[in-house]
């Protein structure tokens, strides 16, 4: 890796952009997700910035069971995101389904399934914090050893 | 009849302003939008059917789960049903205790609602400053129920936890101070010259226009239909002397202040039942029975009805839930959204209707 | 004007406002002591009742597992939602999550378990496979024949004139081993969770 690329990563790497999607959820960990933007939970003192554009993405939050109307869509928005690039996935619904992973339930967990997954939260929404330190200890992963592909 | 559309421009479904996915189609010429329509499906989970042969502590989760928002009045509206329906008493203490809870919740779901339109207009400061003022709110649910969202609170016969004395003290600490902060966020809401430009005499839903799109919740009430609140036929919320507030413009403006009017009205209600709220049991005990019932209340969004069935052992066999969303987005599309001058615009005013998807799809 | 530029280079040069400007952090992230997290054991012994299993809600978020020490609850993250019902219904108080114990100790507070079955006598053929299956049918009468036919009375199931009998409904611990080896779905257990005070003479 020449010298320029690795300080282009470590530039990067201290701001990163994050984008959110929900695939079928009850709505408490978008809630959640939100409230990490609380000056409470400022998320943007370390660099992130919550912008709900996966084009100009560095992680994905995937929220949500993958219900089937993302069949398709979820793969399609995640190549639409340019490298380097990370998915999360926040709560138990990407993980197990959650109390929607029953007999004649229409989701189809877990996420992994379908995008590679990076990081899991678990919790059923979890807490600010927790998503809070999931996303700062990816981060730092994302930028790693990455060099433009020719 | 031939219309000249320009193009037919989708939002969605992913937005930046939008917290769930949606799709709304706006058939547009030049600025102008002639018409929208709106695409769900993104979220359908099937609740219904999975709730169905299970007893009431499984179904209760789930019922919390329909909308992670309003998470408490699902969880109050269902349990009330069977109670109502299988005539389990409830202590006067847990009844208001399920008010100040519910009450809280409502709150929180009004600033989220009203930090989103905040957001949508590129007004962030003063999204921020709810932000801040809904981590309070929160604070004090956590401190009761034991959970930031899904709080499981309520049980047939009463709730689950006590209100402590020293928490109550610190609730009404609280109370006194989120007063100070949302009469002056209020204030900057309705004195903001942009936020005027941005909000009054967009989106209009006229009073016959509410009544023809049976429009429920804040955006009725924001149109002069003071009459469509459930809280009206709820037995506490009677004994509390609850009266509905509603406004006449029906316009986004109307629709955000009459949210920030109701937070202080949750206000005082809180304050008026920590001032009633007798010492005695919380729980009485029940076990659901047979029967079928359909009930309904207000939710922080309008009207929510639940339509349940259940066996000898208490197990639903059919549920039916009629969320308050999709009247309020079906206003929205078809009434509020004609005849908006700018696209800019159309996201605002989705948003000024408190749209929740994953209520509305289940 | 220089008078003022010294001014604005006086106030910006201060270690603390550099310091404040360049590193500017909000307060610590911390999980109050009542949020209920996901549930922890206290160290009590449990004694296999199996009761958290059954309120639990999610799918596969408690099992209860043979230790070295006994039998020991497990959480699985992931699964878990933290509702907190398992701490309530625990008997012992094996597991905890952040007030919930103290306040059942405060409020006095239980949640209680009764069992109900259901038998569809359209349905029952009078195969006798729950009978047999019922674990509690073994303790009381081990030599339980094929067919389930028995001479006593004590048992909780028993097949008499060709169809299942439930005879003493108390005995249940709602384990449903009985509709899971019924062939033809004809007997339901219901398990009904009450929540109720604690009756005084259990302090």
């Amino acid at each position: 890796m020449t010298l320029l690329q690795s300080l282009k990563n470590f530039v990067r790497s201290k701001s990163i952009h994050v984008a959110y999607v929900d695939v079928g959820s009850c709505n408490g960990c978008d809630v959640e997700v939100l409230a990490c933007l609380a000056p409470r939970y400022d998320i943007e003192q370390y660099g992130i910035f919550v912008h709900n554009n996966p084009r100009e993405a560095d992680v994905l939050l995937v929220i949500g069971a993958y219900t089937p109307g993302w069949e398709g869509k979820l793969e399609g928005l995640w190549e639409k995101i340019p490298d380097p690039k990370v998915a999360v996935a926040i709560g138990n619904c990407p993980i197990s389904g959650c109390l929607f992973n029953r007999p004649h339930t229409l989701v189809d967990p877990p996420v992994s399934k379908h995008i590679p997954i990076a990081a899991q939260v678990p919790g059923c929404p979890p807490r600010p914090t927790e998503i809070l330190s999931a996303i700062l200890s990816v981060a730092p992963l994302v930028y790693r050893d990455y060099e433009v592909r020719k | 009849m031939k219309r000249t559309v320009d193009v037919s421009i989708p939002v969605g479904p992913v937005h930046p302003c939008w917290k769930e996915p949606t799709r709304v189609k706006c058939e547009t010429r030049g600025e102008f939008v002639l018409s929208a329509e709106v695409e769900l499906g993104y979220m359908k989970k099937g609740i219904e059917r999975i709730m169905q042969g299970r007893p009431w502590q499984e179904v209760m989760f789930l019922a919390e789960r329909v909308c992670g928002i309003c998470s408490v009045i699902h969880n109050m509206v269902f349990i009330e049903a069977l109670e109502k329906m299988s005539s389990i008493e409830v202590p006067e203490r847990a009844a208001l205790l399920r008010v100040i809870v519910n009450e809280l919740d409502r709150m929180q779901s009004h600033i989220l609602a009203n930090f989103s339109y905040c957001y949508t207009i590129e007004h962030e400061t003063l999204g921020m400053y709810l932000l801040d003022s809904r981590e309070k709110v929160l604070d004090e649910l956590e401190r009761i129920t034991g959970a930031r969202i899904t709080c499981a609170y309520m049980v047939p016969g009463g709730v689950r936890f006590d209100l402590r004395s020293e928490d109550a003290l610190h609730l009404r600490a609280s109370m006194d101070m989120l007063e100070k902060e949302i009469t002056r966020y209020t204030g900057m809401f309705e004195h903001g010259p942009l936020i005027a430009l941005r909000s009054r005499g967009i989106g209009i839903l006229t009073r016959d226009a509410a009544r023809e799109a049976c429009a429920v919740g804040p955006t009725a009430r924001a149109s002069g239909l003071p009459e469509s609140d459930r809280r009206l036929h709820h037995p506490t919320y009677r004994k509390l002397g609850f009266t509905p507030i509603s406004r006449e413009e029906g316009d986004n403006f109307a629709r955000i202040m009459m949210r920030f009017q109701e937070m202080l009205q949750s206000i005082s209600l809180i304050r008026k039942c920590l001032d009633i709220l007798p010492v005695g049991p919380i729980r009485g005990g029940g076990i659901p029975g047979a029967g079928e019932i359909a009930y309904s209340g207000e939710a922080p969004r309008g009207e929510l009805s639940y339509f349940i069935r259940t066996d000898a052992a208490g197990r639903v066999i059919d549920i039916a839930i009629q969320t308050p969303s999709i009247m309020n987005i079906e206003a929205c599309c078809h009434y509020m959204l004609t005849g908006v001058a700018s696209m800019a615009d159309v996201p605002s005013t989705f948003v000024s209707s408190d749209p929740c998807i994953a209520c509305t799809e289940r | 004007m220089a008078i003022s530029l010294l001014y604005y280079a006086q106030e910006f040069l201060r270690g603390e406002w550099v310091k404040k400007f360049l590193a500017a952090k909000t307060a610590p992230l911390q999980i109050p002591t009542y949020f209920r997290n996901y549930p922890e054991l206290t160290g009590k012994t449990c004694t296999h009742q199996l009761y958290c299993m059954m309120a639990c809600p999610a799918p596969g978020a408690i099992d209860v597992v043979m230790t070295p020490d006994g039998w020991m609850p497990r959480i699985h993250v992931g699964h878990c939602i933290r509702c907190g019902l398992c701490v309530e219904a625990c008997p012992n108080g094996v597991l905890t999550s952040g007030r919930i114990l103290e306040s059942m100790f405060y409020d006095n507070t239980k949640l209680s378990f009764s069992f109900r079955i259901d038998v569809d006598t359209d349905k029952c053929m009078g195969c006798g496979n729950c009978a047999v299956a019922c674990p509690v049918n073994k303790l009381i009468d081990a030599q339980m024949s094929h067919g389930g036919r028995a001479s006593t009375d004590e048992l909780l199931l028993k097949v008499s004139e060709g169809k299942c009998q439930v005879l003493h409904v108390e005995k249940c611990t709602g384990c449903k081993t009985c509709e899971h080896h019924c062939p033809n779905e004809a007997i339901r257990v219901a398990r009904l969770l009450e929540a109720v005070h604690a009756p005084e003479e259990e302090l």
